[in-house]
């Protein structure tokens, strides 16, 4: 009967498949409705030439489109797979226009790039559609010249795997470094500026059906002037005769060449403003001349009548610092290196107006607006804290430094009612601290009403970051003062103060204003600067509020080279980059220092540089003088770089290494230490021009280096100015981890060598452990199996280990009473490990023949699924015990409620605390916590087992004294105790 | 020597990954990040290992046509074609593995999963069941705690929701902590039992 139903249930169910099928190919869908419209193709304006913005409508929601995918080629006859954009199936997208910017650099190929040329999914053979660039260096080799083409290539790769390749060109030979693909992290690509690009997008429906694609459009990238400064403060502070000048930063800063300076009359303010629009003018004729070849520029009318007075490297692609003071010497301002030298009155500042601008490569300057100076005098200027320390942070792989600065700073952060009465107040707080003032002993706090009579005082001996207070009724403000102990330190030079003032929109007091003695603490904020031997700009490296008293600031371990790649050998099948990397700038911060994977290369580049220099000698001769100056400057470089390849001390000594890995080796270190050594400066502005800069910061005296004096004399000023951060041995806030570590080895290893000794140790008996042999004996006498559970975790689980040792035992045990044992697995691991457990113990107990390999089986890896299956076990194979031991989630209580249902005898241990009530609930016996891992112990009755049982009861004893110990301690307002254990 | 190379390979590498833990060194760190990768590498393996034994198990229930053995015969078609179907379309949104995932498997997960509200008010009632002393406490805390968790509470009296968060800040806090601490030595234990090769049972 159950067969006939069966038949009945798979004839329906083919009968309603085939008339699904058929259904479907019946109808003819209509896909024009499924085809993108009104894609368009724009410059995006104010960058480095290198993107576009796609925009088109998106297709509505009824059409269940999940993703856009677009493609881009430079012709419209080959287009590849560039990027998508996932689409919300259920909402659709809420727009009219949907928009994909294709800036920056995007991935070019890679590993998991496809082998071959492939055509896109369901497309035809005419389709212009294919997948991404593939691997094969046939087809992405030729369209390298299509994109400007980054290489990231692993360190280790980079200076030992590489091929040395030599191409002919115009009668020279130049060397590369030529690299496998697989020998790339990546290759990236970004457009390339005033080429065309062709575009496509596609959707693609829920059912992952590819629609026809968009009408083909292009593009062309144009590189235009930078987006100006959108705040401009200058500052003239007159008692010192001290310009300061704050900008915000540039969102796109890819092609920023300089940030610079201007000072104009008033008279010449609207000559300025002439030459400004005539300059905007000129950029947008220029663009369109580009696709207008009979289009004529004119001349430019107008001069900048601004005189420069700043200028520096913007410092891409780091954020650099964006203010400057410049000093006015003798009615001067005068900076020799970039030949400015403008007059200016201080005593007529009203007669000035100052702009700034950002430069790009292309020649493109866009100004801010322009500005006359706040007048200030140096008491209005932020004081700077009177120590401040740069150190290597303790404790790390040598990725930080540590940049402490004042002493420790106290905040009120929020505050909530206890009472109806509004007469208890929950205050939070916060400190600040840093290494100076680790310890924090006292916070005191003084509570204030409005007419300044004390109404409580607190000392948060211990800082748990919330105080109470009490107030004799209902008010709308209250004043704290704070002070705060630190070691050595007794605080009260830094009196804080800051309001609490009831706010009617949250009902509550909220906390206002942090002054420290007038100043207001958080209008400044505190920017730290670095620098290291391999730039000339300053990098910011974080910004934070003026409470803080600390930062850490990273130096990631340089993993890739990042080289421009634009060539490649296809016999050999590699890609070719420049064998040249940089080691560091040299001491004055003008020239870099450029080292050769390969030492005849070196040594040519010598040769090369003096050609250069006869070259431009020979040709000054005839030249203009225009092109003599040019010459000069040229000649002048080479100089440069002829004599640090000549005298430069990082080369000599590579030079004098012979084998190549071995000057490599050295190279690439001289390289780490120049790129990783970093000088600091502190700058506390209120981000509108009012601000202080700290000096260099110079230790006062050099620390340990683990570097010879050769390498040390390499690099000037390490170790004084320049820090490099050292990889740590020790993790010392673990010291108490280690002392209790050994302790416990030592309490093991003594109560193991006493139960050796016979010496009989008392365990304190527990029940489930007990009962275990009652429950297989009960399985036996009722003839069922007994059901095992190792838990739902993995291998690398504690739990999981201590379930499967006891598996062992309680399988021996099944085993000699001949009684089946079902393990169900959720974790693939630990199968393999529990089929060989089970198997030991049939061995053991003389019964292999009994040994059923499917009796430990997988079931699922997915929670619910196992649950279902382990009940429905439980159901079917009427289980008489069941035990739960090891790591279990949600799924617990479903399976133990299951089995006290089938009236199972169940056992069950974890150290899962959310789950142990459950277990106590539905089992007949629970382990709880450690009960587990001490099972096996218990079981097995071996000294050595014993021993470690023993020994976690005395380690426990000393916990407990500790924790009475620091109650107590803690409650005289002794905190060294706690002090003395890390928080984590 | 089958005991023998197991033991040795866990014993060298816990050393090894003990002195990681007090050692933040990038050498350290490194050979971390290196090992990790091997594990990586090698789990995916071990799936195999799951799906052999699932087939056998089934395999034998068919062949054996053990009561039931229906359903042994729906598992089977189940893994393999949401196998099949995963190496064909892919696994990506739209494709007839997410369908099945998402359609299948997802609302019988939840089935399971909301059963346990059932299982918890059945275990509830065997827990709260005021047998002794000891029981009467623990049904009179539940009930705080449980009012303690919605508006009815507070509109009882302020002191249930207060009361409800004394009794799990500091009982139940403490309890928690105090197994925690014993779960954590245990830990240590087992740890070290397998480290200094006491504890073997794990070898088969």
């Amino acid at each position: 009967m159950e067969f006939n139903h069966l038949k009945t249930g798979k004839l329906l169910f083919l009968m309603v498949f085939t008339l699904l099928i058929t259904l479907s190919f019946a109808a003819e869908e209509d896909y024009s409705n499924y085809i993108v419209e009104n894609l368009q193709v724009n410059d995006i304006p104010n960058d480095d030439g290198g993107g576009l913005v796609l925009s088109w409508k998106p297709l509505p929601k009824e059409r269940r489109i999940i993703e856009y995918r677009i493609y881009r080629g430079v012709s419209p006859d080959t287009l590849f797979f560039h990027g998508k954009v996932d689409v919300n199936v259920k909402t659709g997208v809420s727009g009219d226009e949907l928009f994909y910017y294709d800036s920056g650099y995007n991935m070019f190929v890679n590993l998991q790039s496809p082998g071959k040329l492939k055509k896109e999914e369901q497309q035809s053979p005419e389709s212009p559609l294919f997948l991404s660039y593939p691997r094969d260096i046939t087809v992405s080799g030729p369209r390298l010249k299509n994109y400007r083409i980054l290489g990231v290539i692993p360190e280790k790769d980079f200076y030992y795997r590489n091929t040395k390749v030599e191409i002919e060109e115009d009668d020279e030979t130049e060397v590369y470094a030529g690299y496998k693909l697989r020998h790339f992290k990546y290759l990236l690509k970004k457009l390339i500026a005033d080429k065309e690009y062709f575009y496509t997008v596609l959707a693609v429906t829920e059912s992952r059906k590819f629609m026809p694609h968009a009408k083909i459009v292009s593009g062309i990238p144009r590189d235009d002037s930078p987006e100006a400064a959108k705040e401009f403060f200058p500052v003239f502070v007159k008692d010192k005769k001290i310009l300061k000048f704050e900008w915000t930063r540039a969102i796109f800063t890819t092609d920023h060449s300089n940030h610079n300076l201007y000072l104009i009359h008033k008279d010449d303010l609207e000559t300025f403003n002439d030459f400004v629009q005539e300059q905007i003018n000129l950029e947008e004729l220029s663009i369109t001349a580009k696709e207008d070849s009979l289009l004529e520029i004119p001349e430019a009318k107008y001069t900048n009548p601004a005189k420069l007075i700043f200028t520096r490297y913007s410092g891409y692609p780091y954020t650099a610092n964006n203010t400057v003071s410049i000093p006015i010497k003798d009615n001067l301002i005068a900076d020799e290196e970039n030949e400015i030298e403008v007059e200016i009155d201080p005593t007529e500042m009203t007669d000035y107006r100052f702009v700034f601008s950002f430069a790009d490569w292309n020649g493109f300057e866009t100004f801010s607006e322009v500005k006359k100076a706040k007048e200030i005098y140096s008491a209005d200027l932020p004081k700077l804290p009177a120590e401040w320390k740069v150190t290597d942070r303790a404790d790390d792989k040598g990725d930080y430094n540590t940049i402490s600065w004042g002493k420790p700073s106290v905040l009120l952060t929020n505050t909530s009612y206890l009472n109806e009465e509004k007469t208890k107040l929950l205050v939070n707080y916060d400190v600040y601290t840093n290494k100076n003032y680790k310890t924090i002993k006292n916070v005191y706090f003084q509570v204030y009403d409005m007419h300044g009579n004390m109404i409580d005082e607190i000392n948060e001996f211990y800082q748990d970051k919330k105080i109470k207070i009490k107030l004799p009724h209902e008010m709308n403000e209250i004043t704290f003062k704070m002070w705060i102990k630190a070691n050595g330190y007794s605080g009260k030079d830094q009196l804080f103060t800051q309001k609490l003032i009831y706010d009617e929109n949250s009902k509550s007091m909220q906390p206002g204003k942090l002054y420290l003695d007038n100043e207001e603490v958080n209008r400044f904020s505190y920017s730290i600067y670095k620098r290291n031997y391999s730039n000339e700009e300053w990098r910011l490296s974080k910004s934070t509020m003026g409470s803080q008293r600390e930062l850490f600031d990273n130096i990631a371990y340089e993993l890739d080279h990042f080289k421009s790649v634009s060539k490649f050998d296809l016999e050999k099948k590699l890609f070719l980059v420049s064998p040249t990397f940089s080691i560091r700038m040299d001491d004055k911060l003008e020239n870099s220092i450029v080292a050769n994977l390969y030492p005849s290369e070196q040594k040519k580049s010598i040769e090369n540089y003096q050609k250069e220099i006869e070259k431009y000698e020979a040709q000054k001769d005839t030249a203009s003088a225009e092109e003599i100056a040019k010459f000069d400057r040229y000649i002048e470089h080479y100089q440069n770089q002829l004599k640090i390849a000549q005298e430069n001390p990082i080369l000599k000594t590579a030079a004098e290494i012979n084998g190549k890995k071995a000057r490599l080796k050295y190279l690439e270190k001289a390289r780490k230490i120049g790129s990783r050594s970093f000088e600091y400066k502190i700058v506390k502005s209120d981000g509108k021009g009012i601000f202080t800069e700290s000096e260099v910061y110079q230790a006062e005296k050099i620390g340990n280096l683990p570097f010879t004096k050769k390498t040390r004399n390499s690099f000037a000023g390490l170790g004084k100015n320049h820090f490099y951060p050292l990889p740590n041995w020790f993790q010392s806030n673990k010291f108490a981890t280690l002392i209790a570590t050994l302790i416990f080895g030592y309490l093991v290893f003594t109560m193991i060598q006493k139960a050796k000794k016979g010496k009989d140790l008392y365990i304190r008996p527990i029940a489930g452990i007990s009962e275990i042999d009652n429950a297989i004996g009960r399985a036996t006498e009722m003839g069922r199996p007994i059901l095992y559970v190792p838990g739902l975790s993995g291998i690398g689980d504690v739990a999981t280990l201590a379930g499967l040792s006891l598996l062992g035992r309680v399988a021996k045990k099944a085993a000699e009473y001949d009684t089946r044992i079902l393990v169900p697995v959720r974790d693939y691991i630990v199968l393999p490990i529990a089929q060989e457990i089970v198997k030991e113990a049939h061995y053991e107990a003389g019964r292999p023949d009994t040994y059923d390999n499917n009796s430990v089986f997988f079931i699922t890896t997915s929670q619910f699924a196992f649950v279902a299956g382990v009940n429905g076990i439980m159901i079917r194979e009427k289980t008489a015990t069941n035990f739960y031991m090891g790591m279990f989630w949600a799924e617990a209580l479903l399976m133990t409620e299951t089995g006290s249902m089938t009236g199972a005898i169940q056992i069950s241990g974890t150290d899962a605390v959310t789950q142990i009530p459950f277990f106590i609930t539905t089992c007949d016996y629970t382990l709880i916590g450690e009960e587990l891992y001490a099972a096996s112990a218990y079981l097995a009755k071996e000294p050595l087992q014993l021993g470690t049982l023993k020994a976690v009861d005395y380690l426990k004893f000393i916990i407990i004294i500790f924790v009475i110990g620091g109650t107590i301690l803690s409650t005289f307002h002794a905190t060294f105790l706690i002090n003395s254990f890390p928080e984590k | 020597m089958k005991r023998q190379i197991p033991l040795a390979i866990v014993i060298t590498l816990g050393f090894l990954f003990v002195i990681h833990t007090f050692v933040p060194h990038k050498i350290s760190q490194d050979f971390y990040d290196w090992f990790q990768t091997w594990i990586k590498a090698i789990s995916p393996f071990a799936v195999f290992l799951g799906v052999m034994s699932l087939f056998n198990v089934h395999r034998t229930k068919i062949s054996r046509r053990v009561p039931n053995w229906q359903y042994s015969v729906i598992t089977l078609i189940g893994l393999f074609f949401t196998a099949f179907a995963g190496f064909m379309w892919g696994t990506q949104e739209g494709t007839p593995y997410m369908w099945l995932f998402t359609n299948v498997q997802m609302p019988m997960s939840a089935t399971m999963f909301s059963l346990l509200a059932f299982y918890i008010a059945s275990a509830a009632y065997k827990a709260f069941r005021a047998r002794s002393a000891e029981a009467t406490v623990l049904l009179v805390a539940a009930i705080i705690v449980m009012l303690g968790q919605v508006s009815l509470g507070a509109a009882i009296t302020k002191w249930i929701p207060e009361t409800s968060r004394w009794i799990l800040n500091v009982p139940n806090l403490a309890a928690k902590r105090a197994i925690m601490i014993g779960v954590g030595l245990g830990m240590t234990a087992t740890s070290l039992k397998i480290l200094l090769g006491i504890e073997r049972t794990y070898l088969g």
